[in-house]
């Protein structure tokens, strides 16, 4: 019997040690829910998902969100609008998406970086609208998509005001730490 | 008793099993770790971070190019004991005409910056006597400038280096290849207008004093002008020449990588305009590999004969590309990075074969610092190793040695770990929110010449060894 025990304990502390890191997984940001990350797996561990009703948001609004760890351009960063449009996880949604507009520069979480709106063609043949984000520190990346089916400007507003949420700075300072 | 000891030897075994081992780690004035490999002789190459060498057999002189990395933080730009000036990375030129006594000739100072941003990392070696415009008595030197450009040098006086051409105004370069017999160029590019960091440009460098640009290329939704998807960027293209007639290119890094096979005739020769329809005209097939793995160097080694396969009737001789990804990450934080083999005989159904990696837990690796997993490999098509041997530089497992006779089972038959010195420097990583650095070699890049002699150069400053095989590996290259 002692000897199950002293496994069953070896086996709690190493997992104890390998989740230590992990986030709760619920946001208790107003009129954000936090859902499954939506998409397959890929080259990147998967980030976090997030959804706003209506009701909160004044249109349903997703954003996804999540660290790059090692990307390569560690002294120049983001430095254009092509680095938005390779980075961010818009071809997780479609790859068909054209930028309406130049992107401007932005701080995320006291990281700088550039953000752009899309036109997104969905595979279903409607059309939404999205913002990619896309803010580095060193040779580390942070990506953040917002999509929705309404005008660019309403989730640009929604999607900053989520991101620059104090719950959500926390988070992407301690995702990029590796914690 | 019995009732404590066990708990205890339970404890002692998940202390040791959970806790991060230091044992692994290198220590300044340790040997080298080695089996059927020898160290001949080394150089440090002014402790400057390294990345390609070529070997050039150059009247009667050997001489090593070697090009760098930008400087660290710590040095950006070490000084010139030569000249006593602090000077950019750039490009080393060394005299290994003595592979035991390398002589240190001459610096060529590259771009400012740190890490990938500056420094000089590519270079490729061509005799003027076999280019068709060239000056007979030149031996041009092809090296990358940093981000900004490609030069052009006459090393034919290896110590006094001129400056012969320079295509700037660029946003990227690196891993480019330059046939010789022909002069035509494929340069690995970051033209400003396009998409992506990095993708080919295609000059005609027999007149290397005056380049002829042919054309732009890429994967569709590259470039310019194009929306949508922006596909994985360019690492670097192996030609097999106007004979071969084809350009094996590599795209990726350490994630989402591909090889392309592409008809280099129709590349040369087809349309130019950069649509997606010309791009794709070219192309022959690809092969993805996983999201998990890229594609920096891509090796070909066509009609590969296979023992396995003697009797039968088709099939016996396979047209093999080995293609190793690039490990970024310090300390196992990606998937791994290794070796994969392709066989390509039908073209448009290329197939994954094989692989090969170190096993992790025969050095700790993860644990050591730094870099662990596959970077690139020695590109010399010279007899003595080529379609036997390869050899693979494995960041902090130093370089490798595998039989590769048959592809379908590639063998390690050999490794060398060089010492770490004084120069080495750290590698740290972030550990909730702190900095912890170790310190570690890094086989970064390898290269052999036509004598069989093996030459690693090391990414965190420790310089260049020259090595040769030994014992069981020698047999395997037909050594004596």
């Amino acid at each position: 019997m002692r000897k199950p025990l002293s496994i069953a304990f070896a086996v709690a502390i190493c997992t104890l040690s390998g989740v230590a890191g992990e986030q709760p997984a619920r946001s208790e940001i107003e009129g954000w829910r936090e859902i499954a990350w939506p998409f397959p797996r890929d080259g990147w561990p998967a980030g976090r998902a997030f959804h706003c009703a209506v009701e909160s948001c004044g249109d349903e609004i997703e954003v996804y969100v999540r660290p790059k760890i090692g990307f390569c351009n560690c002294d120049s960063g983001v430095a254009d609008d092509d680095e938005v449009d390779r980075v961010t996880d818009l071809d997780l949604m479609s790859e068909r998406f054209a930028p309406l507009e130049s992107g401007s520069a932005i701080r995320i979480a006291e990281l700088p970086g550039r953000l752009r709106s899309y036109d997104l063609r969905m595979s279903d043949g409607s059309r939404h609208s999205a913002i990619g984000i896309a803010v580095s520190r060193r040779c580390d990346l942070l990506v953040a998509v917002a999509q929705g089916k309404g005008a660019v400007s309403g989730i640009q507003r929604v999607a900053l005001d989520f991101l620059g949420s104090s719950e959500m700075a926390r988070w992407m300072t301690a995702a990029m730490d590796g914690r | 008793m019995n009732r404590y000891v066990k708990p205890a030897t339970y404890l002692s075994i998940l202390f040791i099993a959970c806790s991060t081992s230091a044992y692994a780690q290198q220590v300044i004035g340790a040997p080298p770790e080695a089996s059927n490999m020898r160290l001949v002789g080394s150089n440090d190459l002014q402790a400057r971070s390294a990345y390609q060498p070529t070997i050039h057999h150059q009247g009667d002189r050997w001489i090593a190019y070697i090009g760098h990395h930008g400087g660290s933080d710590d040095i950006p730009a070490p000084v010139n004991p030569q000249t006593g000036k602090p000077e950019p990375n750039g490009t080393s030129i060394v005299d290994v005409t003595d592979p035991a006594q390398p002589k240190y000739l001459h610096h060529i100072p590259g771009q400012e910056g740190k890490y990938e941003a500056g420094g000089a990392q590519m270079v490729r070696i061509c005799d003027g006597k076999t280019l068709s415009k060239g000056d007979r008595n030149a031996v041009y030197m092809l090296r990358s400038f940093g981000g900004e450009a490609h030069e052009i040098w006459n090393v034919a006086d290896p110590a006094n280096p001129v400056l012969v051409t320079r295509l700037g105004g660029l946003k990227d370069t690196h891993k480019s290849w330059w046939e010789c017999d022909t002069g035509i160029a494929f340069l690995v590019s970051g033209a400003p207008d396009w998409r992506t960091r990095r993708m080919t440009q295609v000059y005609d460098l027999s007149d290397p004093a005056h380049p002829l640009k042919i054309r732009d290329f890429g994967l569709p939704g590259q470039e310019p002008g194009s929306t949508g998807a922006v596909p994985t960027e360019l690492h670097g293209p192996i030609s097999t020449g106007p004979e071969g007639n084809r350009v094996y290119f590599g795209y990726g890094t350490n994630k989402g990588g591909f090889l392309q096979i592409v008809d280099r005739d129709k590349l040369i020769n087809g349309p130019r305009e950069p649509t997606p329809d010309n791009l794709r005209f070219p192309e022959i097939s690809r092969l993805a590999m996983s999201a998990f793995n890229g594609a920096h160097t891509v090796f070909p080694m066509k009609q590969m004969p296979i023992a396995e396969f003697a009797h039968d009737k088709d099939g016996k001789a396979r047209d093999i590309v080995m293609i190793v990804d690039e490990a970024i990450l310090n300390e196992c934080s990606e998937p791994r990075q290794m070796v994969w083999f392709a066989d390509v005989t039908v073209e448009n159904r290329p197939m994954m074969i094989s692989s090969y990696t170190v096993p992790e837990s025969s050095g700790s690796f993860c644990e050591r610092g730094g870099r662990f997993g596959s970077h690139s490999s020695n590109e010399s098509m010279a007899q003595v190793f080529y379609k036997k041997m390869a050899f693979i530089a494995f960041f902090n497992a130093g370089v490798r040695a595998l039989d590769i006779r048959d592809p379908y089972h590639p063998k390690e038959v050999g490794y060398f770990i060089p010492s770490i010195t004084a120069a080495t420097d750290k590698r740290c990583m972030t550990i909730d929110g702190k900095e912890r650095c170790k310190v570690a070699i890094q086989t970064n890049n390898v290269e052999t010449d036509e004598r069989g002699y093996i030459y690693i150069v090391d990414r965190a400053n420790t310089g260049l060894h020259i090595l040769e095989l030994s014992g069981a590996a020698r047999a395997v290259a037909g050594l004596p």
